[in-house]
């Protein structure tokens, strides 16, 4: 049960590589240039939402992407003290950049 | 001090960043601590397993050496992404025997069965 933090755009090493390991019962959370996963209608997108992971957007940084309102439904936005919260309820974490 | 077995998971090429060589630090440094220590070498990483390198023109020590000493620091447990390999047509290459080949299962299994994971 790993929390993954992915700050990567879909078309890198980093997202591919992140993608091989999330699993059901995982996290996943995007931010930075990680977070255009979470357009909606991107295969990238739903080949996060297939691997049965729980998604997560940290929201200052899809906001400054400009992507707020085209994310997909299943990918819940976030800010600091729930990303913080996240880094609680998973004792393990790995960041994918 | 209390045993607890560390996965460092090495994604970056070798030579294009101090990564690789800080990845290579830590695993050497926790082994010498007597942790539980594996390597798991994934993405661009698996390049850090090709054997012919040669980096004396490049003033960088040469990592596969270093490689090679891990069992002197009892460091024997190594794992390597065998789709990045032939990705990376390394497939044919021979691979030193202490490390294993790993799928993404496989993979999925190591990251829950080691206690702590350290990416680069």
């Amino acid at each position: 049960m790993v929390l993954h933090s992915l700050s990567a755009a879909p078309g890198s090493n980093a997202y591919r590589d992140c993608l091989q390991l999330l699993g059901k019962g995982d996290a996943l959370l995007l931010l930075a240039d990680g977070v255009y996963a979470a357009l909606a209608d991107t295969q990238a997108y739903l080949d996060i939402l297939n691997s049965g992971a729980e998604l997560y957007l940290l929201q200052p940084d899809a906001a400054a992407a400009g992507i707020l309102n085209d994310t997909g439904e299943r990918i819940t936005p976030v800010d600091f003290d729930a990303f913080a919260e996240l880094t609680e309820r998973f004792v393990k974490q790995q960041a994918w950049y | 001090m209390a045993k607890k077995s560390l996965l460092v998971i090495v994604r970056h090429s070798p030579y294009g960043s101090s990564l690789a060589r800080s990845s290579l630090e830590v695993a050497l440094t926790a082994a010498t601590y007597e942790q539980t220590v594996g390597v798991l070498f994934m993405g661009d990483g698996v390049l850090h397993l090709l054997s012919d390198q040669d980096s004396s023109h490049i003033g960088a020590r040469n990592i596969a050496r270093l490689i090679a000493s891990f069992p002197l620091y009892d460091l024997e447990t190594l794992y390597v992404d065998g789709a990045a390999r032939s990705r990376h047509g390394l497939e044919s290459m021979p691979l030193p025997d202490n490390i294993r080949s790993v799928d993404s299962n496989a993979m999925q299994q190591l990251f829950c069965d080691y206690d702590h994971l350290l990416g680069f």
